[in-house]
């Protein structure tokens, strides 16, 4: 697949990397000469200079030949304009668009119309600030989980669990672990490092824990090994951006609590406008004061989403000082998300790297073999076992010869979803989660394919 | 336009010569209607309605035409004076209307036929008459006046003459009630043709549904008028009481509540468009209305003060609705109610129905929003830092909103604090005092005491009766129209303290 990314800031550059990686052929346009310059060294991939929104520029990359688009600068209109001008250059291509402005996504009236999903044409539009502030709001609706991933038509759940120190898991070795709930436990990541699970590891407070579990098992699943989650009801949201604005929204709907704080009066009166049962707070600081003042010890969830990555640290922490059980912080800036493992907050989340996921996972149905969990590390692959393939018949447990530094996370048989065992066999028709990390996903394939 | 061709009438003059022009205009062929109207009966006044007619309309006509053709230039028209053109034009009609009755001698005082006049145009419905034994024209003018007033004269003017330019809705808005303008359509011309459309409509259905209930065609389309306008002017002296209909009642109650709502609704409605704010009006309007019908039900079946529970019902419920729409029908004398339901049925006068309606009164909305308010002020007290946002429907409104609706309610409170006051200092007792300032200023018409519901206004001497008008123009023109002209001496005496 030839691929253009037009914009080489942190959603392109992971874009770039992964699609690479994948053994795609990635052309980057950028802007500024300076970036150009020290990108031709990090990535494999074609850097043109220019402006991506301009059709000199795009013809003479020459767009015939292009299979996807992904506009994902800092700028709307110029994401848009490229976005448009590609499709009329080449309508068979399939066009992305990153568009912070809620405005723009207005939704296309025929649905039916499969050519244009999105607005202005464009296959998929993505809004990172709405894509983040709905990863926040699973992660305080599944209490204990940082992120959750459905495959399977949905009845399948992977869960990014925290495990604290009340959880059964820590200090013991894993192959010791409560099995009440089936659930398989793929993998764990210390300091932001991933490893897939073996029995005899022995995880900390701290840690992250991959788990796969049915649907219906995934909540009690992920609340056991977290240890001591429990149900999130009032909920103070610090920043009243979009991606706070949007958070309140999402969790209106739910029984939650929210309570937001904004520090500008006239931002917070716009907030307050539009959202209904949410109480909203002008406080002019991060002050232990004002935080104390909007009942931060109470709170069963803080999450830290200003614009301003340090002060929403600087928020969090103190929010944890202060007693709020779980702290979650937005980050903006990818230099910071490893401090979060090094602070006492829970999670960090941030809006490029969901961005460039859900572009990864959009791109996953259409070209891209397995999902990338750009911030876990983790990868994940789909396969069908098909009829005489030489998976067919082994036992999982008893496959490492041939799956390599990767795991069966689980079975879809007949619609049911299996959580392997030591002994459970693989049959033809079976859909397989496959799992792996750091690329160890790429020569998996051919055991699931019928000899040719 | 350049200097040298600019017209010698400045825009503000032009404003008010068209304002007043249009009014007296449509206060002429008013007259003439009934002129028209009269033959169809004895038809001895239609030389007075006939001439005077034909003379106001001419003034009017003259003023149109010295403010047409020139240039208006909208900046230039400050808010002062569409105040001042509409508060100008609503007097001149009341002044206007007093004539004829004066030259048939309905009433021999021109005070008194003022009155009357004014509560005609207001839509309050308290009148002087004590002797029903009148020419049918008079009957008629009681019932057009009230029904050029019940829309809006402007709004009649803006519709149907050709008053094109940009002043125009100084003085539009200077008389449409409520707490944001509801522009229906971007052209203002449209927008009251819309409002006289929906009230064309309801004058249709009243009429008809009047005819069936077996009133005679002079009563239907004069009750029809008067309900319609919720004015409450009736040809029988006993208003609505003396047909003893059920049928002519729930006529009157049904068109009266369709009155209350706000126009803007139907119009949305029929649009298909978002009936938001307006439904949520709609409902706390109607919550109001039953609520306390039930309440003054209650209380009158506890002091038994009404036989039989059908009566009871059937009196609470006209009562109330009358008063709530400022219409002034009577069907029960509710003066001689418990005292519950006496003040009761006053408060209900303040409420008043929806912004945007025919009616008086503070209005629903502002009603919601000042309980909304006062509950947000507690909630302040708890949590200092909220953000408040006040809301109808899930509409947020700006603050400015709550400032003009708290401002109006104070203002409404000073205004029927001082007119109580005028009022009594008159020599009338205090229960009429309280009650008919109340009454004129919501524009309801029956009060309490001496203007109990079965009472004419003559209880009231001459000095109230020029209170109780002033009171009628300054609510029916939602308080700040009339006041804001009083602004300037306000500014004067400042200047020099």
């Amino acid at each position: 697949m030839r691929v253009i990314v037009v914009g080489a800031g942190e959603v392109g550059v992971n874009l770039a990397r992964v699609l690479g990686a994948d053994g795609h052929e990635v052309t980057i346009i950028e802007n500024s000469p300076g970036r150009c310059g020290t990108l031709e060294g990090e990535l494999d991939a074609l850097v043109v200079e220019g402006n991506g929104a301009s059709p000199r520029v795009l013809r003479e990359i020459g767009l015939g030949r292009i299979d996807l688009l992904a506009a994902v600068t800092q700028i709307d209109e110029v994401n848009l304009i490229a976005a448009m001008g590609a499709k009329q250059l080449n309508p068979a291509m399939t066009t992305v668009a990153r568009v912070r402005d809620p405005d723009f996504a207005l939704e296309e009236e025929d649905e039916d119309d499969e050519s244009s999903r999105g607005p202005f044409g464009i296959d998929f539009v993505i809004d990172p600030d709405d894509a983040t502030a709905h990863d926040i709001a699973e992660a305080v609706l599944l209490p204990g989980a940082v992120s959750v991933e459905y495959f399977g038509d949905g009845r399948l759940g992977l869960a990014e669990v925290i495990v604290s120190e009340e959880s059964p898991l820590a200090g013991q070795p894993l192959s010791d672990r409560d099995r009440t709930e089936p659930s398989y436990i793929v993998g764990w990541t210390r300091a932001g490092n991933p490893k897939l699970a073996k029995g005899e590891d022995v995880l900390l407070a701290g840690d992250h824990l991959i788990v796969a579990a049915a649907r219906e098992h995934l909540a009690l699943t992920v609340a056991r090994f977290a240890g001591k989650a429990r149900e999130v009801k009032r909920c103070i949201v610090f920043g009243g951006g979009r991606i706070g604005t949007r958070l309140a929204q999402i969790l209106e709907s739910t029984p939650v609590r929210v309570t937001v704080l904004e520090r500008e009066a006239e931002q917070a009166r716009r907030v307050a406008e539009r959202l209904g049962a949410t109480l909203v707070l002008h406080e002019e600081g991060v002050s232990r004061d004002a935080l104390l003042q909007s009942g931060v010890g109470e709170a069963d969830a803080f999450i830290a989403s200003a614009g301003d990555d340090r002060a929403n640290l600087l928020a969090a922490l103190n929010a944890k000082r202060l007693g709020a059980d779980l702290c979650l912080s937005v980050v903006s800036r990818e230099e910071f998300v490893p401090l979060v493992d090094a602070l006492d907050i829970d999670a960090a989340f941030s809006p490029r790297l969901i961005t460039a996921e859900a572009i990864l996972r959009f791109v996953h149905t259409r070209a891209l073999r397995a999902m990338h969990f750009l911030r876990s590390g983790f990868e994940a692959l789909e396969l069908e076992v098909e009829d005489g393939a030489s998976i067919v018949g082994q036992e999982i447990g008893r496959t490492r010869g041939v799956l390599r530094g990767c795991r069966v996370g689980a079975v879809l048989r007949d619609g049911e979803v299996l959580i392997p065992e030591v002994g459970t066999e693989l049959r033809a028709g079976d859909r397989v989660l496959m799992l792996g990390v750091d690329g160890t996903l790429a020569g998996v394939e051919p055991a699931f394919a019928a000899p040719s | 336009m350049n200097q040298i061709l600019a017209p010698r009438v400045g825009p503000g003059a032009a404003l008010i010569a068209m304002v007043v022009g249009g009014t007296l205009a449509a206060a002429g062929l008013g007259m003439i209607a009934v002129a028209l109207l009269a033959l169809t009966g004895d038809g001895e006044e239609i030389g007075v309605f006939a001439g005077v007619g034909a003379l106001v309309l001419i003034v009017g006509l003259l003023g149109i035409g010295l403010s047409s053709g020139r240039e208006r230039d909208a900046a230039a028209v400050r808010p002062y004076l569409g105040f001042a053109a509409v508060t100008l034009a609503w007097l001149s009609a009341a002044i206007v209307g007093a004539v004829p009755l004066l030259l048939i001698g309905t009433f021999g005082n021109p005070i008194d036929a003022f009155f009357e006049s004014m509560s005609g145009f207001t839509t309050t419905g308290a009148t002087l008459l004590e002797n029903f034994d009148q020419p049918d024209a008079v009957f008629w003018w009681r019932s057009v006046m009230q029904y050029l007033g019940g829309i809006g004269i402007v709004v009649l003017v803006v519709a149907i003459a050709p008053v094109s330019g940009t002043g125009i809705q100084r003085a539009f808005y200077a008389e449409v009630s409520g707490v944001t303008a509801d522009r229906l359509t971007p052209r203002i011309i449209d927008t009251a043709k819309i409002l006289a459309g929906i009230y064309g409509v309801l004058t249709a259905f009243a009429f008809i549904a009047y005819e069936v209930t077996g009133m005679s065609p002079f009563e239907a389309l004069n009750h029809t008028m008067t309900t319609v306008a919720t004015g409450g002017f009736s040809t029988n002296p006993e208003s609505i009481a003396g047909f003893d209909s059920v049928g002519v009642e729930l006529v009157a109650l049904f068109v009266m509540i369709l009155a209350g709502v706000n126009f803007a609704f139907y119009w949305r409605a029929i649009k298909g468009r978002d009936l938001m704010p307006q439904l949520a009006e709609v409902r706390a309007y109607l919550m109001i209305l039953s609520g306390a019908i039930v309440a003054v039900t209650i209380s009158l079946l506890i002091a038994g003060d009404v036989e039989g529970l059908a009566t009871t019902v059937r009196e609470a419920a006209f009562s109330v609705t009358t008063v709530m729409t400022g219409t002034g029908y009577v069907t029960g004398d509710f003066d001689g109610w418990n005292d519950f339901a006496r003040v009761l049925i006053v408060m209900m006068m303040f409420t008043g129905a929806c912004a945007g309606s025919t009616c008086g009164g503070i209005k629903v909305i502002r009603i919601s929003l000042l309980f909304k308010a006062a509950r947000q002020e507690i909630e302040r007290q708890l949590q200092p830092s909220a953000v408040q946002v006040l809301r109808m429907g899930g509409r947020p409104f700006s603050e400015q909103v709550r400032r003009a609706v708290l401002g109006f309610f104070l203002l409404y409170v000073l205004v029927y604090a001082l007119g109580s006051l005028a009022m009594a200092g008159t020599g009338v007792d205090p229960i009429t005092a309280i009650s008919g300032s109340a009454t004129t200023l919501n524009i309801v018409g029956p009060g309490l005491g001496e203007i109990g519901a079965t009472d004419s206004f003559t209880g009231i001497p001459e000095g109230g009766r020029l209170v109780g008008s002033a009171l009628m123009l300054i609510g029916r023109l939602e308080i700040f129209t009339v006041v804001a002209l009083l602004a300037p001496l306000f500014r004067s005496r400042k200047a020099m303290s």
